[in-house]
């Protein structure tokens, strides 16, 4: 079983660059403990904690932010990539590596949008004015995570908003809520005591594309460098659109 | 390390810009380009130059028109283009396009204006069925020594377009293909080539002036020229590593067969027209003309389409470098149509060879031109 | 001349401008549309068209101010047989289900769930950032599916107005007909389709008449009407009184011999009960190791959505290290949880080999728990302080020639003075001593023995259970096994190492990897290892499931019995019972050779649909009259019964088809009737847990929106329960109409509508042992259960409904989690023994052989019907590769209706590993072709190292031809087939019939009589 044994290990118990270069969340959190944090926590700083080894890439999280956000049939505000990842020699391996937008503390889609539609908002969520937004897909380019899209019904520039009409609720977000195996966490990266920032203390964490130095609130727990950006090799297949492919039952032989 | 994935599950992202943003930025940069090869003739007022910047002032204006008007088509919310001007965001090139891009093409049109006054006014005076019309375009005067100022101003928003559409997509990191210093002095290396090919085909059509061919083959030469040394320096900086942006530009291209297609093809669409245009410069204006026109689409078509079609976290390609469906066909061919138009036009109620260096004193001679 | 050229000009420049206009006229129309170029959404700023949130909540005090528009009901989702509780939220004015999430009181979707006292407004809070843990310690879920499935409710292809064919069965064509139509045609019979007469439901139920002359065991021509079920979706107990009891046919069965009714069997045989087989699951939370071998949690699994959530907890927060064994690498394996999750491909169906060879080293290195083994009575293990007990000591007659051969010894055997009946339970198991065979009294006795035993009748060779395992592991070299089962000799050690170092806390689970030719004792033999560790009750070891509470048998309403109930006679269609009691048998017998039957006979299986099906078309051993499909899609589901499909659209062989279900589906198209049937959350039913719950728990389904199914002319929504009351008045059968439902005091109630029956049995499920709290009017008012406070209060007596109601608000009952365990045991134990040797087993004979089996787990190579090894008639040569099947984890059966589900996967390519793919020159995306002894598919191939070698994976749920796949015709009208429905292949449809059977029937295992869907052999190429 020895070849087994060395399974992933390798890749928790490892800080990346990630949470050298850009573990924002995690310092204020780490900062917000020190300090009395009373002026920290006067407001919440929404953040994402999602831990690799609990997700079993049920896809619960992206179709129950379908369902809450009538997210149109070409596009996904949130889903899960599922790989099967061999490392050099090591028994192959399932990755599912839940995807969405990072609300990033420098979020590369913000300073390009011509008239200010994208903003930051208090609790760190990043939004789009729907009514103020020219359609002009700058910001789709400029996301390092394909986590934009152009709203073909709305035509206006859409995303993950980390369920702002749900956390102004008091509400958890859809695909928080509804995570089977308890692999999204959610919650204030200001508040010390939140789970979320426990989970931030106590872990290695790394987060998508730390070369981008976008500060992402969306941090990863047992994510692989190999799988942190671009990934190489065949793309998942999908058959063509209009028609199902070739397939004959045949009765008898 | 060595490792091997198999995505499994995966999503595709289509195109947020469309075939509309392609046929933008050919036809801006050709414009900008071109009216900066209209000055010698209209600026500096050289006689010799007059017959190629007339030719440049023609492809300024006519692409100059059509382009903002491709670019509007590209917004998903076209009517919310007022917005640019009243909430100018200081960070973003965009933005500061949105200014650029008006002022260009009043400029231009206004410097295009000005060069013809003379003849508006010449032809004003003729009795004949439109002459009203060219009475009130000529403003009661033929006077243009203002011109060069125009010219001038212009020439300089022409610039200002080079370099904010350069800017705007090379500033866009999520991008390799993009992000590379090159990119804006290639958009306006291959906007030149378009420029000149453009003006060749034009010049076959219209003058079938030998000599003015070989000049702007002469021209397009250098203008390749150009080209291949940054798509050489390019190529050497990437793979030598001494700019990782670059090696990650084409890292992240490199290695997929119809990239290694697309190189080759885009390659011997330059150096093709450059022989030519050096060995034979009379008689291949249009081959050297349209192969140039097409090096110069075919460029943005793949920096902008296939620089889409690679997925900035996911695996393989996606399929954006092929024109999804009709719609986005049309939308290329349309803007050639309306290019079309405006040339024919141009041609038709422009007394364009009657452009010639800018001066009160001189007066139109000779008949006007017949419609 | 200039005038020519200006019309060209002229011309060109039209042209130009055209063309222009075309390219342009999407930006005009948009820039005409105005400021919203596309439609404008809900919120115009910044949350477009979210929905609004169902209610809000106050972070700090957890108050709850709810939204007047939506309803939010407990309930429960049926998106596949987990059948977990959920909370649907409801549009109220669109009477349209918004989005589904889990149950907080239910252990099904919540870990841990909250208390069962708190209030439905607390349930609300626990899952919002004001509860613990800022909602996440007790967030609930729905899958992936679960989240989907509402979109079923609303598909454009459901069936709402009773059907009925026109043309030839399967053609695809139907006219809509009226409740009353429905009920005259199936009830009286008659010409019914310009094909000659069809008896009806009236004439059927005969209670006199045999079902076949000359053989009166098979009971009445009632029995001529045959049932097949799905799963137990919490409605059964309403049919079973409706067939068995009312009507009168003894024909009623359930999925389970084609979902996993080989590890089912398997566990029966050690558990003791064939019929019931009762399983147990790994303590998921507490268990250190766990080997998965032949079931995928957070794959797919039972309870899927509960295993995967406890799987992940414990990999990453917890002490568990798990195995998952398999031929396909799939979600059940997790990279980043490194060693804590590894997988071991093994080859399809050779499970039991490498069980063996654990046990052999277990047996040799002395790793199996002696002491526990050691107990011969419960007795002996209370006062071991073993929390179960085993027959491992039991002697057993092995001398081939005693006319008990393969049975257990017993006191009468030895002439001892027993009081009762010899071999029932009074009659003493033996255990061997110094002093001979001797009573199993409440002290340890020896493991092994063989020696003989002195009986009146002379010395009979007898050998204790344990020996006689050991022998059979011992039988073959751990090499042997290795090459067997792909598993190379040192990780088989490594693999009985492990399982053997966590003491209790360690466990062998399985489940669908059972369904090959030999998948009975690779069951058995898996199972087995849990009983040499002596895990059984522990906690952190396997458990029994909790359990609920009934609906049918509870203190208010007796729904078990009623006035004129009928009792149901005669030997079951699908042959699950000994061959030897039947005439065919006696007739054979008295002619000489008793042995081969005409077809299998199963007497250590449940009831079959895989056989029922053989039966069905080859009317052996009768012919059936009347089929019944409710909610069930054997011919999606059962891998070769394509080979059967075209008997049964020919209706000479089973006259009336009648389908109750919401969809036309592979199965429902071959009927002639469909009677249209409500969808989840429209629909009534009590499930508890089919395992891995610890606690009691009752799920309570209710219709939380309005159904969509028409009414009939009273006014009732037209769906099971309506069509089955409505025979019954029809044709007169007792226990429905007024007086039909007895309560505590005997005084009678009516059974007319579908709420007499459920709510009632809500009442029972409320009133069970220490009654619930009765709801509040908040928590009637947050639950909407106000929907159906009517009826509750005109069904139910006052002292009644304000329970029931909890029931309904809180979504069922549910025992607290502390109950789970008593101290470091299961709080609810199972206390017959583990039977290392079946007697049952050991001593019974294959009806088409005449030989027996051995009594204990053994490794053999897969057998057809005659005995003869498959690899006889298919030879690795010519069948070089096998294809195995695995859930999606996305999709089931039925659920590819859902479009949400499509949109993330929309196919499923063949899985190959990389090896044969490199052999075949495979490359991803290639189109292959499959062979199989039953047929070939054509594909597209994904690449993969998660194969093992020479084994090919299909996932399962695509290939459908049923949901709309194909076109379907209603009243002329024709909605068009959807290709993306037929998306992708199938692997049942390239299953095996057993040639060797010459009454046509599946490949099936010869003792579960369940159908093989792993490892079937064939060949692959590149096309
Ligand atoms: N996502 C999802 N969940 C489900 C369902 C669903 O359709 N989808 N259906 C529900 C139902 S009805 C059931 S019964 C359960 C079934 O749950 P499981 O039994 O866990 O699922 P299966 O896919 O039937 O089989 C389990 C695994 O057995 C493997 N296997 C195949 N052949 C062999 C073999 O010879 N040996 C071994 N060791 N493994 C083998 C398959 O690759 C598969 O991964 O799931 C339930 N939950
Ligand atoms: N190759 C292969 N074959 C397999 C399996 C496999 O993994 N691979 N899995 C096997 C297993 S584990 C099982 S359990 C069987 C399942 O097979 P079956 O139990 O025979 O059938 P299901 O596909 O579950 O069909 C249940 C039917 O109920 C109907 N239905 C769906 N939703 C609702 C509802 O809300 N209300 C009502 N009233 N009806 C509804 C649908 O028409 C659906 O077809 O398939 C088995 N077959
Ligand atoms: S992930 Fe992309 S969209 Fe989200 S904030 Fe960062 S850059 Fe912007
Ligand atoms: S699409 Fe909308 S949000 Fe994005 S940059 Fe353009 S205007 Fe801003
Ligand atoms: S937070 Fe809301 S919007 Fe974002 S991915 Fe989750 S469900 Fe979708
Ligand atoms: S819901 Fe949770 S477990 Fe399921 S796929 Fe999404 S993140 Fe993974
Ligand atoms: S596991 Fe998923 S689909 Fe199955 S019942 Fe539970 S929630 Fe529904
Ligand atoms: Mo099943």
């Amino acid at each position: 079983m020895d070849t087994t044994r060395r399974g992933f290990l390798g890749t928790i118990g490892k800080v990346t660059i990630g949470a050298a270069a850009s573990v924002a969340g995690a310092s204020r959190s780490a900062t917000a403990a020190t300090q009395s944090g009373a002026a920290d926590r006067s407001v919440a700083h929404w953040g994402m904690v999602v831990d690799l080894r609990k997700c079993i890439g049920c896809q619960a999280c992206t179709v129950a932010c379908i369902m809450e956000n009538d997210v149109p049939e070409d596009a996904f505000r949130t889903h899960v990539s599922v790989y099967e990842l061999v490392k050099d020699g090591q028994d192959p391996a399932m990755v599912m590596l839940p995807r969405l937008c990072n609300h990033c503390d420098d979020p590369p889609c913000l300073p390009v949008c011509p008239v200010e539609a994208t903003f930051k908002a208090e609790n760190g969520e990043v939004l789009v004015d729907a009514s103020k937004c020219v359609g002009c897909a700058y910001c789709v380019q400029a996301c390092p995570y394909d986590a934009r899209f152009i709203n073909h019904e709305t035509q206006v520039a859409d995303k993950c908003t980390f369920c702002f009409h749900r956390t102004q609720a008091g509400l958890l977000p859809a695909c928080v809520e509804t995570c089977v195996g308890g692999a999204r966490n959610f919650g204030d990266l200001n508040d010390p005591e939140s789970e979320v920032s426990r989970m931030l203390r106590e872990n290695e964490v790394s987060v998508l594309r730390p070369e981008m130095h976008t500060n992402p609130n969306v941090y990863y727990i047992g994510l692989d460098d190999v799988l942190d950006g671009r990934i190489a090799g065949d793309a998942a297949y999908t058959p063509p659109v209009e028609t199902a492919h070739r397939a004959i039952h045949e009765e008898g032989a | 390390m060595g490792y091997q994935v198999q995505e499994l599950v995966g999503t595709v992202h289509e195109a947020a810009w469309l075939p509309w943003a392609v046929q933008y930025f050919f036809l801006i940069a050709v414009s900008a380009t071109a009216l900066l090869l209209a000055l010698p003739g209209f600026v500096l007022g050289r006689e010799g130059a007059l017959p190629a910047s007339r030719l440049a002032l023609m492809v300024a204006v006519t692409t100059g028109i059509t382009a903002p008007i491709a670019l509007l088509a590209d917004l998903h919310q076209p009517f919310r283009f007022w917005e640019f001007f009243i909430y100018t965001h200081r960070t973003s090139w965009m933005a500061w396009g949105a200014w650029v891009v008006p002022s260009y093409v009043a400029l231009t049109l206004g410097f295009a204006w000005a060069v013809h006054r003379p003849a508006f006014f010449q032809m004003g005076q003729d009795n004949w069925r439109f002459a009203w019309l060219f009475r009130l375009l000529s403003l009661g005067g033929s006077g243009n020594a203002f011109a060069p100022l125009i010219g001038i101003g212009a020439g300089l928003t022409a610039l200002g377009i080079l370099t904010y559409t350069g800017m705007e997509v090379m500033i866009v990191r999520a991008r390799p293909l993009w992000n590379t210093p090159f990119l804006p002095l290639q958009f306006a290396a291959t906007g030149a080539v378009g420029a000149l090919g453009v003006m060749l085909v034009l010049e076959r059509s219209l003058c079938r002036d030998g000599n003015l061919e070989a000049a702007l083959n002469r021209r397009l030469a250098i203008a390749l020229g150009l080209v291949s040394v940054l798509g050489g320096l390019w190529f050497a900086l990437a793979l030598s590593g001494l700019s990782p942006r670059h090696s990650e530009a084409l890292a992240s291209v490199a290695g997929f067969p119809t990239w290694q297609k697309i190189a080759a093809w885009g390659a011997l669409s330059i150096v093709v027209p450059f022989v030519i245009a050096l060995v034979l410069p009379r008689r291949s204006g249009w081959v050297t003309g349209l192969i140039a026109i097409h090096a110069a689409w075919m460029f943005r078509w793949t920096v902008f389409m296939g620089g889409q079609a690679v997925p900035k976290v996911g695996s393989g390609l996606y399929d954006a470098l092929m024109p999804t469906g009709l719609s986005g066909l049309m939308g290329v061919i349309g803007t050639f149509g309306l290019w079309l138009f405006l040339l024919i036009a141009y041609t038709t109620f422009v007394p364009w060879t009657l452009a010639g260096r800018p001066d009160n004193t001189r007066t139109a001679t000779g008949p006007a031109r017949s419609i | 001349m200039t005038n020519r050229r200006n019309i060209l000009k002229g011309g060109a420049a039209a042209g130009a401008l055209g063309t222009f206009g075309v390219g342009y006229a999407d930006t005009v129309k948009k820039l005409a549309k105005g400021k919203w170029s596309g439609e404008t959404p809900r919120n115009q700023h910044l949350t477009g068209n979210s929905i609004p949130p169902e209610f809000s909540i106050d972070p700090v005090t957890g108050d709850v101010t709810p939204n007047p528009d939506q309803a939010m009901s407990y309930t429960m989702c049926i998106g596949c047989t987990t059948m977990c509780g959920v909370r649907v939220r409801v549009d109220k004015k669109a009477n349209k289900v918004l989005r589904v999430a889990g149950n907080p009181y239910s252990p099904m979707s919540t870990d841990p769930f909250i208390r069962y006292e708190s209030s439905v407004a607390e349930s609300f809070a626990a899952m919002a950032q004001a509860g613990k843990g800022q909602g996440l310690t007790s967030r609930s879920t729905a899958c992936g599916r679960g989240n989907a499935v509402l979109e079923q409710v609303d598909n454009p292809r459901r069936v709402l107005q009773p059907l009925k064919r026109v043309g030839p069965r399967g053609s695809g064509k139907w006219q809509t007909i009226g409740f009353d139509q429905l009920l005259e045609e199936v009830v009286e019979g008659g010409d019914l389709f310009g094909e000659g007469p069809v008896a009806g439901l009236r004439d059927i139920r005969d209670l006199e008449a045999p079902a076949l002359a000359g053989a009166p065991e098979f009971g009445p021509r009632a029995n001529h009407l045959v049932w097949m079920n799905c799963v137990d979706d919490g409605r059964d107990n309403f049919v079973l009184r409706w067939l068995k009891q009312s009507f009168g046919s003894n024909n009623f069965t359930r999925h389970g011999s084609y979902c996993g009714g080989a590890y089912r069997s398997g566990s029966g045989a050690m558990f003791g009960n064939f019929k019931s087989m009762p399983h147990a699951k790994p303590d998921f939370s507490n268990a250190e190791f766990i080997i998965f071998a032949g079931t995928a949690p957070g794959n797919a699994g039972n309870p899927f959505k509960r295993i995967g959530t406890l799987v992940a907890k414990a990999r990453s927060d917890g002490d568990l290290s798990y195995v998952v064994v398999d031929p396909v690498l799939n979600h059940a394996q997790n990279g980043p949880s490194g060693e804590r999750s590894r997988w071991v491909p093994i080859k399809p169906g050779t499970d039991g080999a490498m069980a063996m060879a654990m046990m052999r080293w277990m047996f040799e290195n002395d790793r199996y728990d002696a002491g526990y083994l050691a107990s011969p009575s419960k007795a002996a293990a209370d006062a071991a302080g073993e929390a179960s007990w085993s027959n491992a000591t039991h002697l057993v007659i092995t001398d081939p020639d005693h006319p008990r051969h393969g049975h257990c010894l017993r006191g009468s055997d030895l002439g001892l003075e027993i009081v009762g009946e010899a071999y029932s339970d009074a009659d003493p198991f033996m255990v061997s001593s110094p002093a001979g065979a001797v009573p199993a009294g409440d002290a340890a006795a020896p493991l092994f023995h063989e020696g003989m035993a002195e009986t009146p009748a002379g010395p009979v060779a007898v050998k204790t259970a344990l020996t006689l395992l050991r022998e059979e592991a011992l039988s073959r070299a751990i090499a042997d096994y290795a090459t067997d089962c792909g598993i190379p000799e040192d990780k088989l050690i490594e693999l009985a190492r492990e399982f053997t170092s966590h003491g209790r806390k360690a466990a062998v689970s399985s489940h669908g990897g059972m369904m090959t030719g030999t998948g009975f004792y690779n069951a058995y033999a898996l199972m087995m290892l849990n009983t040499l560790i002596g895990n059984l009750n522990w906690k952190g070891g396997t458990m029994i499931a909790g359990g609920g509470f009934p609906e049918n048998n509870g203190p208010a309403y007796d729904l078990k019995s009623f006035p004129g109930a009928v009792k149901a006679k005669g030997l079951p269609f699908g042959r699950n019972v000994p061959y030897e009691k039947t005439s065919e048998y006696k007739a054979k017998k008295a002619a000489g050779a008793a042995y081969p039957a005409d077809g299998p006979w199963y007497p250590n299986a449940p009831g079959l649909a895989t056989e029922w099906m053989s039966s069905l078309v080859n009317g052996y051993p009768y012919k059936a009259e009347a089929l019944i499909f409710r909610n069930t899609n054997p011919v999606y589901g059962v891998p070769g019964v394509a080979h059967l499909v075209d008997k049964l659209k020919d209706p000479a062989v089973v006259p009336l088809i009648i389908s109750i279900d919401p969809f036309i589906n592979e199965s429902s198209a071959l009927s002639d009737y469909i009677v249209p049937d409500s969808v989840m959350y429209e629909t009534w039913g009590f499930t508890k847990p089919w395992g891995g719950v610890a606690t009691k728990a009752t799920c309570a389904r209710w219709p939380v929106i309005e159904p969509k199914m028409a009414k009939t002319a009273e006014g009732e929504r037209i769906g099971m329960e309506t069509f089955l009351i409505g025979v019954a008045k029809r044709i007169g059968l007792p226990g429905f109409g007024e007086d039909a439902i007895p309560d505590a005091t005997g005084a009678l109630h009516p059974l007319n509508r579908a709420e007499d029956w459920y709510l009632r049995g809500a009442a029972n499920v409320a009133l069970i042992g220490a009654p619930v709290q009765d709801a509040t009017d908040e928590d009637i008012d947050l639950s909407n259960v106000a929907r159906i406070l009517d009826d509750l209060k005109a069904t139910l007596k006052p002292s009644e409904w304000r329970k029931a109601a909890t029931i309904y608000a809180k979504g069922g009952r549910y025992e607290n989690i502390e109950h789970s365990y008593q101290g470091d045991r299961a709080s609810y134990a199972f206390n017959a023994p583990m039977l290392v040797w079946n007697e049952q087993l050991g001593s019974f004979r294959r009806a088409t052989t005449g030989t027996g089996l051995p009594g204990t787990p053994a490794w053999r190579a897969p057998e057809f019907a005659d005995g003869t090894k498959v690899s006889d008639h298919y030879s690795r040569e010519d069948w070089p590769i096998q294809i195995v099947s695995f859930k999606s984890p996305l999709q089931n059966s039925y659920s590819v209706g859902a479009k949400s589900l499509l949109r993330i996967v929309a196919s499923n390519p063949v899985n190959v590993g990389r090896a044969l793919a490199k052999a075949h020159g495979i490359k991803t995306g290639d189109m292959v072709r499959l062979t199989t002894p039953g047929g070939r598919l054509e594909s597209v191939a994904v690449v993969r190292d998660g194969i093992a070698a020479d084994t090919v994976a299909i996932e399962h749920g695509f290939g459908h031809r049923g949901f709309g796949a194909q076109d379907i015709t209603i009243d002329g009208a024709t909605l068009a087939a959807d290709p993306r429905l037929a998306a992708g292949v199938l692997l049942n449809d390239i299953g095996m019939l057993d040639p060797t059977r010459e009454k046509a029937g599946v490949w099936v295992d010869p003792v579960s009589g369940t159908a093989v869907r792993q490892g079937l052999p064939a060949r692959i190429e590149r096309i």
